[in-house]
């Protein structure tokens, strides 16, 4: 079937002719008026957070319940000479052991897993891992990126490299890599000729950037509660993704996928990290299966640092090159990525999206070290590789003389994130903030940086809901999805209310449990985009069965019947006309339901990628190098917004993430011993209260027609761009570039060095930069003092 | 943590001789030292208790001063009576770790706690604080570390933000010990690792803070204490400052500069105190005492930063006393 | 350890809490216990008075606070995130003060009042606080929530109409990974009645339409193509 919808943006819309899928209600339209979609909704859940009344994973607790705990390496690179756990067995309270590293396995990071235990009380638990025998052969290992690369440098692997990927990473390649001792790679991709590029450019600039590594720090630490009854496991896990949890299980475990029941009721925050069973799960599973009794696996802090994933490091040099008239004419990234003893470290997708650009060459190499496995982080490789690029576009249009937002929007394909640079700057006050960078203290200085968003998901099919109509009127909806802590349940609520015409309180969500129907895993930020549309159409077609019923009652063809705003009408028929709650009195005890699965996205409709644009002011006390942040204007596309609410909720932490990779946020290895030094929250630092600014959220709608919501999630675009505008604010003020993140007083004094040592022709927006062959002098407008 | 006795005795005497054993650990706040035992630093077999041992949470704001070892930093932080004549040391305490923790955290526990280097904290470095032979910082990662006195057997910062400004205040405690009661000015009880690294305090076994008393504060006595911290909510402080100036005249009569988290004990620096005296309070003032105060700085290999840090500090905390 | 029958129940029946709301007695019943001269290091009894209930127990001395919580009573209310004091997913009130329960023993909590999360509604009606967190989404994941609400409790106690600068200073010692902060200075804020939900909400689409060269935001070939690019090229179509 096909529809005439009308997509864009800000009152400009364009109609567009797309094909309909049987079943599947039209795509909201802008002329939509909507009774609860878009406004602020408090979650449902608040209650029971608020009271400390609702039940995380890791507070299950079972009758007779086990506690579990692992035993890890202490060296980065050994071979597990031998194991015994024999003393550890007879340890009081202890009911099940576990090898997970036999002797032979070589062991690759300090906190890799050896074996695991499950006793009666985590101190008996406890006091049994200490009785563990174990000796290890230690091996050569190396755990920074420069003494990997080197030619002698140690192999992490000898052989193929045993990379673990969860659900979350990124499939980084499907075609195998070159790989040169530690280093994997290029990913190569190109287009256009990026030497004729330079060639054409009147300025070129290149920069080093590093980054460093970041871990998710998801405050509910991994891990899960197992029990069998005969062969049937039930686990209560802590994960973003209950079927993938509930299939990888039932592989490794060797039962059916029927046996296998995963239950996330609440959990408190994944940020990528949690996917699948991974060790410890599969570890409680087996000590469960063993001791015949329930086992409860947590993580400490120290476990969860040191094991569990994290952001890749990064050393990206990119070189780009515009026209005098602010045209890019080409962008080249050469990144090495850290991600211990995984891969995936690539930042490509920002220079690759963001800005048009004819010649791209991009060149992207894993290294491989003795460290923590990286994983999928809040918008893979984004943050990193927006914090290179948007460094680079402020330094060439400050090569060819351009204000840095001017030069943005000429470049940018988004007429979306034009829009929202042009919404954000007025707010920060862009326009004066050359003339803001002086304060009456001559050790302050003051700036204001920008960074863009970019992200990709409209969603997947797959998901199934069920909405049931019961007789009191009421409304159950029924699908499997995990609620992060984002407002997934309430959003699901939401949409059917929308749907049905009815008020929230008379809608009840069960999730979180992979006996309900199918639900995608939380991550990519393709929660709401797949699951709202599923949920919409399970409840549109629920309403349709609830005409059917209404009409054989009526005794007039169904077709004739509507359903909306608390009333089901024939029109034209006022003899057939009642409330809501009185039509649904007709219904039989099983009242009326639908099962729906999503549908296709619509590939005709409106694309575009998921955009924002952020903005920073900081004051930089050029003495003591200390940065503040005072205040974010974070500007973003959340499709038609479902929750208000949740969705500026899920921006803030987006940028408070954000802020706190670029200001704080360094795991720290030992180099000497290959060690983690700061696995816990206190010297591995976050942002606290005292150090997150006013974070002003707007919101544009994008009717994309995409799917029947319009809907695509907020979690990761809301991370990308808040450690450029940082950066670039803190660049702004001092008039020197910085170059790499976090921010320290260390990093900032050095930079004022610099500037010291380069003179004070350096300080100013407009001041030089390197430039490139093609680059005239007389091209820049004001290049200098 | 390994399994302990729990020992409550009435009275601190009591609590000495308790603790007098080197399987035994005194336990105020316990902040400290259930973090240690968490990390398996410290196994002791039996922890005594002082918490609740009544009459030592008193504080006597004076002047002179006298402060009860089991008073909170929260105590410390809202006595009014130290506002008014001792400002640094509600200023200390009130920026130290968080409001949590200052319900907990007691006087007496924050002299005694063990520093926070990350070498050190850790039960995998075995490192001459936990009597090993080596120090991992000195050649490792040691950005926090100390810029004074790294020279010695342990380059690790002491984190006691009370004794930063006990020792600028001219403090004397009163010990408690298995044979009886001694006084001590704050400037001995804190131990330079000349050689030895296993302690940072004078106290032999058993001896126990009891209170420390400060003198009143001179005519035209006036101080400050600065905290510079990376990171506003919860973190150790880069650098603390505090300085207690006499002036009179227009002339700065006397001073006490110390600095905190920057050596292995509060380090007082007198080359910045022989400047000051004499001298007229200003801008130029401050910066040759700061100067002066950095001119012996040992900064260790990743550590520079912190000279800078400490010298602009200084000069803040003068100008700030001198407001 | 070997399940000794103390007082007619075993430890065991202990840690796995089948007989907490047998033994729980009703507050009032037990004043501040006389000093112990020593307990431990096996399981000795104490009676921990939790929200106005006395809980009576039997632990090691070296079980924290919010273990016994959480593992012994079956409080989950109280989290534990990083059991060094460093993050306030743990508080409590102790005494009326917050503590940070990971690092309290819990023998030595037991003689003074505790109030956990859970002690905070009546009957089920939420506090002013407690609804002023849900109305302006104070809580995301709701991990640190627990600890958020009692911080901000005890300010209000001390403080019933905070400035900003207030707040901010009272939790942070509570460390939220959702990026809660700002919305948790509103609810108290709001709890203290100097900040009302707002009554207009402004719109959602920002800003004027801008003239776009060209275009009335048709597809952008090269958008498309890229996008398509990503898609494949990264596996996320």
């Amino acid at each position: 079937m096909k529809e005439k919808i009308r997509v864009g943006f800000d009152g400009d819309f364009q109609v567009k002719e797309i094909e309909i899928a049987e079943g599947d209600p039209v795509p909201w339209d802008p002329s939509k008026k909507f009774s609860i979609v878009g406004k602020r909704v408090p979650r449902l859940d608040g209650k029971a957070k608020a009271t400390g009344e609702a039940k995380f994973s890791i507070d299950v607790r079972l009758p007779g319940m086990l506690y579990g705990r692992i035993l890890r390496c202490p060296l980065p690179a050994a071979t597990v000479k031998s194991l015994d756990l024999s003393a550890a067995r007879k340890m009081p309270g202890v009911r099940a052991v576990l090898v997970i590293a036999k002797p032979g396995d070589k062991l690759r990071f300090a906190g890799q897993e050896v074996a695991a235990l499950a006793a009666d009380t985590p101190e008996q638990a406890g006091d049994a891992l200490a009785a563990i025998q174990v000796a290890y052969d230690a091996r050569p290992f190396v755990v920074t990126m420069e003494a990997a690369r080197k030619p002698d440098a140690p192999l992490v692997f000898e052989g193929k490299a045993e990379t673990r990927t969860t659900g979350g990473d990124v499939e980084t390649s499907k075609k195998s890599l070159p790989r040169n001792g530690n280093v994997l790679g290029p990913r190569a991709s190109s287009k256009g000729d990026v030497e004729a590029g330079f060639k054409t450019a009147d300025a070129v600039v290149e920069g080093t950037y590093a980054t460093r590594v970041q871990t998710h720090s998801a405050l509910e630490t991994h891990g899960l509660v197992a029990r069998w009854e005969g062969e049937e496991l039930t686990v209560w896990a802590s994960t973003q993704g209950i079927f993938d949890m509930r299939d990888q299980l039932a592989e490794t475990l060797g039962i059916p996928v029927s046996k296998v029941r995963v239950i996330t009721e609440y959990m408190g925050g994944g940020f990528g990290a949690k996917f699948g069973p991974r060790v410890e799960g599969l570890a409680a599973a087996r000590l469960a299966r063993e001791a015949g009794a329930p086992v409860k696996l947590f993580l400490d802090r120290k476990e969860e640092q040191l094991a569990t994933g994290n952001r890749p490091s990064a050393l990206q040099t990119v070189k780009a090159g515009a026209t005098k008239d602010g045209k890019l004419t080409a962008l080249q990234l050469t990144v090495y990525g850290n991600g211990g003893t995984n891969g995936g470290t690539g930042t490509s997708g920002p220079i690759k999206n963001t800005y048009a650009c004819e010649n791209l060459k991009v060149d992207e190499y894993d290294v491989f070290t003795n460290a923590g496995p990286g994983t999928a982080m809040r918008a893979p490789g984004h943050p990193q590789g927006m914090f290179a690029l948007e460094a680079t576009m402020d330094e060439l249009a400050r090569a060819i003389g351009m204000d840095p937002l001017e030069f943005r929007m000429k470049n940018d394909p988004s007429a979306v994130r034009r829009e929202q640079f042009r919404a954000g700057a007025e707010k920060i006050g862009w326009k004066d903030r050359d003339a803001r960078r002086k304060t009456s203290d001559p050790s302050i200085l003051r700036g204001i940086g920008v960074g863009a968003a970019v992200w990709y998901n409209t969603g997947d099919t797959g998901p199934r809901a069920t909405v049931t109509i019961h007789r009191d009127g009421s409304a159950e909806v029924e699908h499997g999805a995990q609620d992060l802590g984002t407002g997934s349940r309430t959003m699901i609520a939401i949409v059917a209310a929308e749907e049905l015409g009815l008020p929230i309180e008379k809608v009840s969500v069960s999730m979180g449990d992979s006996r309900l129907p199918f639900a995608s895993d939380s991550g990519g930020s393709t929660m709401t985009p797949s699951s709202a549309p599923t949920i919409r159409r399970a409840a549109y077609q629920a309403k349709l069965a609830l005409a059917r019923a209404v009409a054989r009652e009526w005794k007039v063809p169904a077709e004739s019947v509507t359903v909306g705003d608390g009333r089901v009408s024939a029109p034209g028929d006022p003899k057939h006309d009642a409330t809501w709650t009185e039509a649904c009195k007709i219904l039989p005890s099983q009242g009326v339901a639908a099962t729906a699965e999503r549908a296709e996205n619509h590939e005709d409709a409106w694309k575009r990628f998921t955009t924002g644009a952020q903005f920073a002011e900081v004051e930089v006390d050029t003495a003591t190098g200390k940065v503040r942040v005072d205040r974010i204007v974070a500007v973003h596309d959340c499709g038609v917004p479902i929750n208000r609410l949740a969705t500026e909720s899920q921006i803030q932490g987006g940028v408070i993430q954000g802020l706190s990779y670029a200001l704080f946020e360094d795991r720290v290895l030992d180099d000497p011993t290959g060690r983690m030094l700061n696995p816990n929250v206190e010297s591995y630092k976050i942002a606290g209260s005292l150090d997150v600014p006013e974070i002003d959220v707007m919101l544009v709608s994008v009717w994309d027609g995409v799917n029947n919501t319009n809907s695509v999630g907020i979690g990761e675009p809301s991370t990308v761009p808040t450690a450029a505008a940082i950066a670039n604010a803190v660049s702004h003020a001092l008039g020197v570039r910085i170059k790499e993140i976090p921010i320290t007083p260390a990093v900032v004094l050095a930079a004022v060095g610099e500037r010291a040592a380069a003179g004070e022709r350096r300080v100013g927006t407009l001041g030089r930069a390197e430039r490139g062959p093609g680059f005239r002098e007389e091209d820049a407008e004001g290049g200098r003092s | 943590m390994k399994p302990f006795a729990l020992v409550r005795p009435k009275t601190l005497a009591e609590a000495a001789k308790l603790s007098a054993p080197p399987d035994a650990e005194v336990k105020a706040g316990g902040v400290d030292l259930v973090d240690r035992m968490k990390e398996g630093l410290d196994r002791p077999r039996t922890v005594v208790s002082i918490i609740e041992i009544s009459g030592h949470d008193r504080i006597e704001a004076g002047p002179p001063a006298k402060i009860g070892a089991l008073a909170t930093l929260a105590a410390i932080a809202d006595d009014p009576g130290l506002h008014k004549a001792y400002p640094a040391l509600p200023a200390a305490a009130g920026g130290a770790a968080t409001p949590q923790i200052r319900h907990m955290a007691t006087l007496g526990g924050n002299l005694c706690q063990r520093p926070r280097c990350w070498y050190y904290r850790l039960e995998e470095f075995d490192c001459r604080k936990k009597g090993g032979k080596e120090c991992f910082a000195r050649d490792g990662d040691n950005r926090h570390l100390a810029i004074f006195d790294s020279d010695l057997a342990c380059c690790c910062v002491h984190p006691s933000a009370m004794g930063t400004a006990l020792l600028a205040y001219g403090a004397t405690l009163e010990i408690v010990g298995p044979n009886g009661t001694r006084k001590l000015p704050i400037d001995q009880f804190f131990y330079r690792p000349v050689s030895d690294s296993t302690h940072e305090n004078t106290l032999s076994p058993g001896e126990i803070v009891a209170a420390a008393s400060i003198p009143p504060p001179a005519a035209g006595a006036r101080s400050a204490y600065r905290k510079l911290k990376q990171k506003e909510s919860f973190d150790w402080p880069l650098v603390e400052t505090c300085v207690d100036l006499t002036i009179d005249g227009g002339v700065v009569r006397s001073a006490r500069v110390v600095f905190g988290s920057v050596a292995p004990t509060p380090y007082r620096s007198k080359a910045a105190e022989a400047v000051l005296v004499g001298g007229r309070p200003g801008d130029e003032l401050a910066r040759r005492a700061a100067e002066a105060a950095i001119a012996d700085a040992k900064p260790l290999t990743h550590n520079a930063y912190k000279v800078t840090l400490a010298k602009v500090e200084l000069e803040r905390a003068l100008k700030q006393a001198w407001a | 350890m070997s399940d000794e029958p103390r007082g007619g129940f075993t430890r065991r029946d202990l840690v796995r809490g089948s007989l907490v709301g047998a033994i729980a007695a009703s507050v009032g019943t037990t004043a501040r216990a006389a000093p112990i001269a020593e307990v431990g290091p096996g399981p000795s009894p104490l009676e921990l008075e939790v929200n106005g209930t006395v809980h009576r127990l039997s632990l090691e001395p070296r079980v924290t606070l919010v273990d016994a919580l959480r593992d012994r009573i079956g409080l989950t209310g109280t989290k534990s995130v990083c059991g060094r004091g460093a993050c306030g997913a743990c508080t409590v009130l102790l005494g009326g003060k917050t503590v940070c329960s990971c690092l309290v023993l819990a023998h030595e909590a037991a003689g003074q009042p505790i109030t956990t999360i859970e002690g905070l509604a009546t009957d089920g009606r939420l506090t002013p606080l407690q609804e002023a967190f849900i109305a302006a989404d104070a809580l995301q994941c709701g991990f640190c929530t627990s600890g958020m609400i009692l911080s901000c409790k005890a300010l209000l106690e001390r403080e019933p109409k905070p400035s900003r600068s207030a707040i901010r200073e009272a939790v942070s010692g509570n460390l939220c990974r959702c990026g809660t902060y700002n919305h948790v200075f509103d609810a108290v804020e709001r709890a203290a009645g100097l900040k009302t939900a707002e009554v207009t909400e402004p719109p959602i689409l920002v800003g004027s339409r801008i003239p776009v060269p060209g275009s009335r935001h048709e597809n952008d070939p090269r958008v498309d193509r890229a996008l398509r690019e990503v898609l494949d090229e990264e596996g996320m179509a």
